[in-house]
């Protein structure tokens, strides 16, 4: 029988494991994209590959880090002391950059759980760099790394690893990211094996499986207080940095009892350029919304998510099959898909739902050579903007908003890091919509290049704007300018070209949505 | 000459004096709308014609800022920056509430103000500040009614002038002027800007709450402050930087610990701090630790401050049975209203309930007695929610402490074994009223051999406040690849001259002084700063540390020294802590007040109660065991055994 209080024991030592790893992994790795932005996740696993306890660090891996796992478990059989990593989005990825190390865990010779954790690296090779690339084929996107054992008895294979070096443009860096992926394993296996020590596996395994229960009765319970129903929603992407435009998203939802049906088969099938997304990326889309429609503090495993399914159509833009690109979908798409899903819900419990956020993550990526070292450099950032208002909730300003929670670069790291001289870091007024409560301000970020570089942004909501709820106004949309010489040049969403020493960046980032109308 | 130690707590403020190799203690109300009434008051009650020497823990600064009642203030930096505190680090504290706000900064938006200038990341001025537009600022900041301003412009630390300025023209004008190169002299904009704008928020508050202190002394007392850092400062300092007040609160226990533990040999010390709401931890591993990682409400506060982990654990916390049927304990807490179930008011079981249903804690012996206690209703509720929850009483009693253990010791594992420190070599040091209670059972789940209590447990922190020595701290980012020893001494040499020469302002000699030097390294790439002692092989130390903390090392890497940091200590006079009288193995008879059955990990024991002023040196006790005092127990479970010192600490053997 479960006893409560073990449950709550449990709970907080398997979540304590998760977190633990997350830590190693942030204080002690090179890319700024884990270390100051925290784009990574760290996870425990049952001896199935089933998900038992992920830290909160970024949403967009909830749905995804399972399935590294299991697609791991289908090709390698793992030995003690061995790790497997492995970026393709086809094989349990998501997009390139994130890579996962996964590490099994022996309990007297016996495989009885795993540990894994995924990173965003800086670059993986690819046709620009930092990996971001407006690519029409995965192939343009990088080094894709099939599951592969990268650590043989507690060994490094250096082969691998020489081999995916000689694919990327800052190396070091990458086998800085490396030690760190691993090491935040050892950690989580060393946690384990302790735990082991303290409590027998049969336990621990029994209330890894009350724990998927726990999390399963409380979501339930949340779907419950949702009124039974069918609600739809759609909006667009705006284009695919491929020339194709107003590419659609569709969700229609079905609420029966303690039961959420979300499915995606009237959205546009998948695209030429860069936003499709794999189906993991929309599961996480997906979890992340109903995550947080729980307040109490729950594991995140497989439990959770039980009582969620999800419909996706083979070859649509939300799942989308190999080789079709995806640097895109995971960081602008993800987005929308969580606007389309509160949009629904918006119809079912409004005082609830928040109207939409800006939308996207405004993504920009450097590259260049640093005059003062002579070796090359890439720069990846995503910049906040608004939040959607809610009942009774001025949305907040200048923040970064629902996929994602990245840490900026301080100007003063950036500067010293890079060949760059920020110009100008502010809220941008006015841009959350109006309504009885306002939309939050996006921001303005001016960057000016002391070198000549080239640079990728991939960014959304600079035609459609971010909606506003029951009467409140959408907020005004992103811009994205270039000085060139002297005069300002508007551009689209979505572009790559180079700069010149002197030129600078204006990123105008979109508010949030206003919530009901005015008086 | 007498050491005081005066710690101002949200209920009562404690007195700890030394007088002719004694100690005393006593407690005053708390006097919130003007916490000096209190102070002067218990100054007062010393009653003494020989000069006392006050060392003061005081929670004007945090105060002010978590009710907001500091002084209006506003914020200069670089044009184009002005919104550095709205944005913060562009991040949510929350990441699954799809309504978060961030807390607002202590400054409007509209007191934010750009000035056209600008430093570039080498120290070069790229454009000077603007003389005429900083007195055209001053005047609109008068017509708004500014009384304070933090000033902070990018790479100040690397260059100064542009701050100085604006300062020597704002003073001029008659504000309270902080500026971030004075402050804290390191990188990253948002966290050195929030340090300084909590400076200068607190400074008018504090300078007068001082000021008036001081002029209330009686002639020949002495004043010293304690710092978050656990040093204390001279009273002018802490008008001019109140910051480094601003998290002082469990400053005064740890620095106890400190010294406590020296005199008996143990200088590796795990220290347990439970309160009503929450419980602090430290690790003491032969010297106080300090982060620069601190938030007050949420903003970045960069000063060194002693590394405390607190965790929403404490004996007012509230026990509930979640939706998904897992039995939670806190963060939410039932306070003084309407307080735990025993009160005869609150009707959510806590974890004094707990205690108190078990036994543990004794009715007539709570506060010494002085406050009534409703059992039958404890009885009552406990029996209500066992049926309710379907846990048997006892088990319910237990599960609830055993919960409420399981989060102080993962605060515990952060500190420790996160940090690559084995808590096996640590002692576990309690003080505060309810970590008797508990310290033991926390002790077995980590394995840590020893708990030891001090006398007097439930003013711990007043007593190590008269310890305190006078610590400096001083910093500078150097961004720097240079880690040749002869060249990092000499970069060294003006924080050292500037420590010296303030030190000397604090009284005392130059030859006095200790410096110890350190230095914040990572390898270049990382954003995240190790500090090592500096030393001949300040290197190779980094990389067994780093290994330590994380799992590896890259000795082929280069590493980069990011800030030089400067900690100058003047030893102060420190008074005796006297011997307690000798007895037997065998507790003395009077010493036993009775003994009862009570339960322990599911079976009864039968359990000895004693009164811990009647013990003496070399008594030992088996488990189980309960130790009574005012305001303070402690639980010997049968697993452990216990002895008293010489000094009169409980020594529990796990």
């Amino acid at each position: 029988m479960v006893d409560p209080i073990l449950l709550e024991v449990f709970k907080n030592r398997l979540s304590a494991v998760a977190e633990e790893m997350g830590t190693v992994l942030q204080k002690s790795a090179f890319s700024s994209n884990i270390k100051e932005r925290r784009d990574f996740s760290c996870a425990v696993f049952d001896k199935n590959g089933d998900l038992v306890a992920q830290a909160s660090h970024i949403p967009v891996h909830l749905g995804s880090m399972p399935m590294s796992v299991k697609s791991a478990l289908e090709s390698i059989t793992f030995k003690e002391g061995d790790m497997v990593a492995l970026n393709d989005p086809y094989r349990g990825g998501t997009h390139l950059p994130d890579i996962t190390v996964i590490a099994p865990v022996f309990i007297d010779g016996q495989l009885e759980f795993f540990v894994a954790n995924r990173a965003h690296h800086a670059d993986i090779g690819g046709i620009t760099a930092g990996s971001m690339p407006l690519s029409k084929t995965i192939y343009h996107e990088g080094l894709i790394i099939p599951p592969v054992k990268i650590v043989e008895g507690g060994e490094v294979n250096r082969w691998i690893l020489q081999l995916i070096k000689s694919n990327v443009r800052t190396p070091e860096e990458r086998e800085g990211d490396f030690l760190a992926q691993i090491s935040a394993n050892i950690t989580g296996i060393k946690r384990l094996i302790q735990l082991s020590e303290r409590y027998p596996v049969s336990d621990i395994q029994f209330y890894m499986e009350a724990l998927n229960s726990y999390s399963k009765r409380i979501m339930e319970d949340r779907i419950n207080r949702i009124p039974d129903g069918e609600y739809s929603f759609y909006d667009f992407m705006e284009d695919d940095g491929a020339g194709n435009r107003d590419i659609k998203i569709q969700v229609d939802i079905k609420i029966e009892g303690s039961k959420a049906t979300v499915d995606f088969s009237n959205s546009d099938p998948q695209t030429e350029g860069n936003i499709n997304c794999v189906r993991a990326i929309t599961l996480s889309a997906v979890y992340y919304v109903f995550r947080s429609l729980v307040r109490e503090d729950i594991p995140t495993n497989k439990g959770c998510f039980e009582p969620i399914q999800v419909i996706t159509k083979k070859g649509s833009v939300v799942d989308c099959q190999h080789p079709y690109p995806v640097a895109g979908g995971n960081v602008e798409t993800s987005q929308r898909i969580v606007d389309v899903v509160l949009g629904a819900l918006s119809k079912a419990i409004p005082d609830e739902i928040p109207s939409a956020s800006q939308g996207t993550m405004n993504n920009l990526t450097i590259g260049g050579v640093n005059p003062k070292t002579g070796k090359p450099f890439t720069y990846y950032e995503t910049i906040g903007g608004g939040m959607g208002a809610s009942l009774g909730v001025d949305g907040e300003s200048g923040i970064q908003s629902h996929m994602t929670n990245t840490l900026n670069t301080p100007v003063e790291a950036l500067e010293f890091e890079y060949p760059f001289m920020v110009e100008r870091y502010s809220l941008r007024d006015n841009s959350g919509g109006e309504g009885l409560y306002r939309g939050g301000d996006g921001i303005i970020r001016q960057i000016k290049f002391l070198t000549d570089v080239e640079i990728t942004v991939i960014s959304e909501r600079r035609r459609i704007p971010p909606y506003g709820l029951f009467g409140g106004s959408p907020a005004k949309v992103g811009e994205n300018i270039l000085i060139r010489d002297g005069k300002e040049v508007k551009m689209g969403g979505k572009f790559h070209t180079r700069l010149k020493k002197g030129d600078s960046i204006v990123i105008k980032t979109p508010g949030g949505g206003g919530y009901r109308r005015e008086g | 000459m007498i050491k005081v130690g005066v710690d101002t707590g949200g209920t009562f403020t404690d007195f700890v004096y030394h007088k002719d190799g004694k100690w005393y203690i006593f407690k005053v109300l708390s006097t919130p709308s003007d916490p000096s009434k209190a102070v002067l008051e218990g100054l007062q009650r010393i009653g003494t014609d020989q000069p006392l020497a006050i060392t003061h823990g005081s929670t004007v600064a945090t105060n002010s800022v978590l009710e907001r009642k500091g002084a209006r203030t506003s914020f200069i930096t670089n044009k184009g920056f002005e919104d550095t505190l709205f944005i913060g680090r562009q991040d949510r504290k929350k990441l699954y509430d799809l309504t978060y706000r961030r807390k607002p900064p202590l400054v409007n938006r509209e007191d934010c103000i750009g000035l056209d200038c600008r430093v570039n990341s080498e120290g070069k001025v790229v454009k000077p500040v603007d003389e005429g537009e900083v007195r055209e600022v001053a005047k609109q900041l008068k017509e708004k009614g500014i009384q304070a301003v933090a000033v902070s412009f990018l790479f100040s630390f690397l260059n100064p002038t542009g701050e100085e300025t604006v300062k020597r023209i704002l003073e001029e004008e008659g504000f309270f002027v902080s500026v971030s190169s004075q402050i804290i002299p390191e990188f990253r904009e948002y966290e050195r800007g929030s340090t300084t704008v909590v400076n200068s928020y607190v400074m008018p508050k504090m300078n007068s709450y001082i000021k008036n202190l001081q002029e209330n002394l009686k002639e020949g007392d002495s004043l010293s402050i304690i710092q978050s850092n656990g040093g204390a400062i001279s009273p002018d300092t802490a008008r001019k930087e109140p910051v480094r007040t601003i998290l002082s609160g469990p400053a005064g226990g740890v620095v106890g610990a400190f010294h406590l533990g020296k005199l008996i040999g143990k200088t590796k010390l795990i220290t347990f701090d439970m309160g009503g709401t929450s419980t602090d931890v430290s690790l003491l591993n032969d010297s106080i630790p300090f982060s620069t990682e601190t938030y007050i409400d949420d903003f970045p506060v960069k000063v060194p401050i002693i590394d405390i982990h607190t965790v929403g654990a404490g004996g007012g916390s509230i026990a509930y049975l979640d939706k998904g049927g897992s039995l939670n304990v806190g963060p939410e807490s039932a306070g003084a209203d309407p307080g735990p179930v025993c009160y005869g008011k609150g009707e959510r079981l806590t974890v004094s309930d707990a205690n108190l249903f078990l036994g543990r804690l004794s009715p007539d012996y709570f506060l010494g007695g002085s406050m009534k206690l409703n059992m039958e209703r404890l009885y009552k509720f406990f029996e209500l929610y066992s049926i309710e929850w379907g846990i048997p009483a006892d088990r319910l009693a237990e599960g609830i402490l055993k919960v409420a253990n399981t989060k102080m010791e993962r605060a515990v594992r952060v500190i420790s074994i996160e940090k690559g420190y084995d808590p096996r070599e640590f002692s576990l040091f309690v003080y505060g009223g309810a970590g008797g209670l508990h310290a033991p059972f926390l002790a077995r789940e980590l394995s840590i051999p020893e708990v030891i209590i001090p006398l007097n447990p439930g003013v711990f922190s007043a007593f190590g406040m008269a310890f305190a020595d006078v610590i400096k701290d001083y910093s500078l980012t150097v961004m720097s690849e240079e880690t040749d020893i002869n060249r990092l001494k000499e970069a060294f040499g003006k924080l050292e001259e500037r420590a010296l020469t303030d030190m000397e302002r604090e009284g005392f000699k130059r030859a006095d002084v200790e410096i110890h030097k350190l230095v914040d390294l990572r390898y270049k790439g990382q954003s995240f700063e190790i500090v090592i002692p500096f030393s001949d092989r300040f290197v190779e130390d980094f990389h067994s540390r780093h290994k330590a903390l994380y799992g590896y090392s890259r000795p082929e890497k280069q590493v980069q020294v990011v800030n030089l940091r400067v900690r100058a200590v003047g030893q102060t006079e420190k008074p005796q802590i006297q011997l307690v009288a000798e007895g037997d193995k065998q507790p003395p008879p009077e010493a036993v007040v009775g003994r009862k059955k009570l339960i322990f990990d599911g079976k009864e024991y039968e359990t000895t109660f004693y009164l811990r002023d009647k013990l003496k040196a070399g008594n030992r006790i088996k488990g189980s065991a309960v130790i009574l005092e005012y305001s303070s127990t402690t639980v010997i479970p049968p697993f452990a055994e216990g002895y008293i010192d010489q000094y009169g600490n409980i020594r529990v053997k796990v």
